[in-house]
């Protein structure tokens, strides 16, 4: 089965493309070290504002700093996003999604209830709410448990992101895998495994959960490229990723100024279409999954 | 087969009822009625016997097999058990108890899990009930056991789309018998197969029966196949037990009209019989089994239905020795 999956997913071109450009991202991410030709946080007042050239191969902003190691240094905490969030999420939609799905009852209505209450809100501002309220308190927390290296590095407002974006993103995967579960506890194969006296817990995990994860699947890799963008966002609204930390939704904040300027326009323009490419990506590769597992569907 | 007469009572079956709620209202759900899929039954099974259940679709006959696996929660009446009545028991020792009892279901292509192995299909109950020694020895097992039901043990590492219908339903078997279980629920395990598959998957059945000393419930729609198998066969219509005999009288003598008209719409393969005999149509539908009738459940369609049928449910009685049936015609 996973052999005509691939079958169908590698002759698909535009998938085939974003499968592409993802794992370049990734590489890039990995080996940011490696290619970034300056310090990303280095401030040089005396070579502000060049436009792209030789020794700053994409230019210098209005701090001096090298714009290309920034947006080199930016595809590691896009890459951050792209994974941490969608497990976090996922974590949390199996949790809530098999509860509500296997055992039913009022466990089920007050799990899908919760979700409605959290689907009910707009979902980028209630990420800003939530990435708001959470801050200060993540913040101490960290300091209390003694990383404070970690708060140093402003590693703390990656933690605040994923954890916004997770929280706002869960209740759809919840909700999928519950309706994956109430349509699959009664089929044939489940009540087989009740005559055998297979535990309910092994049924859940051994019988039910494989055979549902396929459109999981799909939801979750299709919901990656809208996680970055969702990053991007809070990161251009000053809510996300802090300096010295770059995001490509930060650079797109700080650089939109120069979007008329004669030799600075690059420094706006890159940041954008490579978070364009990555998202445009991720999305492909949604579609190319959804046609590759779901065949009769499309 | 076996020998009826100085049978042991295996399963003892008293006034079993399986009702499903009907329920309206969203939050606050109401109870309006129930459907009573299987509504008071009452028989027997012998050891090492193969008692056969038909009836038309929706009279509760897999119900009934599920409801006495314990795979429903009877709502009334009690599931006799060696002694034992197991419609008491719960978690841990129902769980032990499903040892003695298995199905074989009647979809093979919905009855196997498509994510697992051929291997890890049967060998599942062993799993779960640890017995049959470790991995090793576990696997040497569902080998065997393949190899009895007529499978290649080469294909072990298979997964079930891989097979053909009647493959997939020796798998079936095979899962069954891992637990060396004494009753087996058939619930219509041919009835999704091709004609030439189901005499080879009977035969098995058979076959099986013989070599490991086992029970049969064998639900049913073909009258033939069921003549074929059963010793004693029980008739259903509606949730009720119209009709419960061994195999010749029933086709010799049937008392009960429902009976009579279902054996005189099974097609002769000799068309000056089939021309000569007295077919006997009925008219009109079942009922909802949500609202069955008063008096005899069978009354709305009964050829021969006088008054008693639309007043008083008929008591299901033995009217010669080993021959019960319920109707009024024959109250006297």
């Amino acid at each position: 089965m996973a052999g005509d999956a691939w079958r169908r997913f590698s002759r698909n071109l535009s998938a085939m493309m974003g499968l592409t450009v993802v794992a370049l991202f990734y590489l890039v991410a990995i080996f940011a070290p490696w290619l970034v030709t300056a310090d990303y946080t280095a401030i040089d007042l005396d070579n502000v504002e060049s436009g792209p050239a030789l020794e700053h191969y994409f230019g210098t902003d209005e701090l001096g700093r090298d714009v290309y190691s920034r947006v080199i240094w930016s595809a590691r905490s896009a890459a951050f996003v792209s994974i941490f969030v969608p497990a976090f999420s996922l974590s949390l939609g199996l949790f809530f999604g098999v509860l509500a799905g296997y055992y039913g009852g009022w466990v089920d209505t007050l799990v899908m209830r919760l979700s409605d209450i959290l689907f009910a809100f707009p979902g980028l501002l209630f990420v800003f709410f939530i990435a708001a309220t959470i801050k200060p308190a993540v913040s101490l927390w960290v300091k209390e448990l003694g990383f404070t290296e970690f708060a140093k590095q402003g590693y703390v407002d990656y933690v605040v992101v994923f954890t916004a974006l997770a929280l706002v993103g869960w209740p759809g995967l919840a909700r999928l895998i519950r309706g994956q579960f109430l349509s699959l506890k009664n089929r044939e194969f489940v009540m087989a495994a009740q005559a055998i006296g297979v535990s309910e817990w092994r049924i859940a995990v051994r019988h039910i959960l494989p055979n549902a994860m396929t459109p999981v699947i799909v939801a979750v890799s299709g919901g990656i490229g809208g996680t970055i963008a969702a990053e991007a966002s809070l990161s251009f609204l000053g809510i996300g990723l802090q300096p010295p930390n770059p995001s490509w939704g930060q650079m797109i904040s700080d650089y939109y100024g120069y979007w008329r300027h004669a030799t600075l326009w690059p420094l706006l323009f890159i940041p954008s279409l490579i978070l364009v490419a990555v998202i445009l990506a991720f999305t492909f590769i949604g579609d190319g999954l959804h046609e590759a597992l779901n065949p009769q569907s499309s | 087969m076996s020998d009826n007469n100085k049978a042991e009572t295996l399963m003892k079956i008293k006034d079993l009822k399986m009702y499903f709620p009907i329920t309206q209202g969203i939050i606050i759900q109401k109870h309006v009625g129930d459907i009573k899929a299987v509504d008071g039954l009452s028989f027997d099974i012998q050891r090492g016997e193969t008692l056969g259940l038909v009836g038309e679709s929706g009279c509760g006959k897999s119900t009934t097999g599920r409801a006495i696996l314990q795979l429903y929660k009877p709502t009334a009446g009690s599931v006799i058990f060696e002694g034992e009545d197991i419609t008491t028991i719960r978690g841990e020792s129902l769980r032990k108890m499903r040892r003695r009892m298995q199905m074989i279901f009647q979809d093979p292509y919905a009855s196997l899990n498509p994510r697992m192995t051929v291997g890890n299909i049967v060998a599942e109950p062993l799993e779960v009930h640890k017995i049959g020694g470790n991995a090793k020895e576990r696997r040497e097992k569902v080998k065997d056991l393949l190899n009895v039901v007529g499978l290649n043990p080469y294909f072990i590492n298979r997964y079930p789309h891989e097979f053909s219908g009647g493959q997939r339903q020796r798998i079936g078997v095979a899962r069954a018998l891992a637990l060396n279980p004494d009753f087996i629920v058939c619930d219509e395990p041919i009835s999704a197969l091709d004609v030439s598959i189901q005499a080879q998957v009977i035969n098995l059945l058979e076959d099986l029966q013989q070599e490991f000393g086992l029970t049969y419930l064998f639900i049913a729609h073909d009258l033939s196949v069921v003549r074929h198998i059963s010793d004693r066969i029980a008739v259903m219509y509606l949730g009720k037990i119209v009709e419960l005999t061994d195999r010749y009288t029933l086709y010799a003598n049937p008392l009960h009209p429902y009976t009579q008209a279902l054996l005189s719409a099974v097609p002769i393969p000799d068309p000056v019989a089939d021309a000569k005999r007295q077919r006997v149509i009925l008219e009109g539908d079942v009922p909802s089994p949500a609202n069955p009738p008063k008096g005899c459940n069978f009354c709305t369609r009964c050829p021969k239905a006088f008054d008693p049928c639309f007043e008083t449910e008929p008591e299901f009685k033995e009217h010669e020795p080993g021959h019960w049936a319920a109707c009024h015609l024959y109250q006297a």
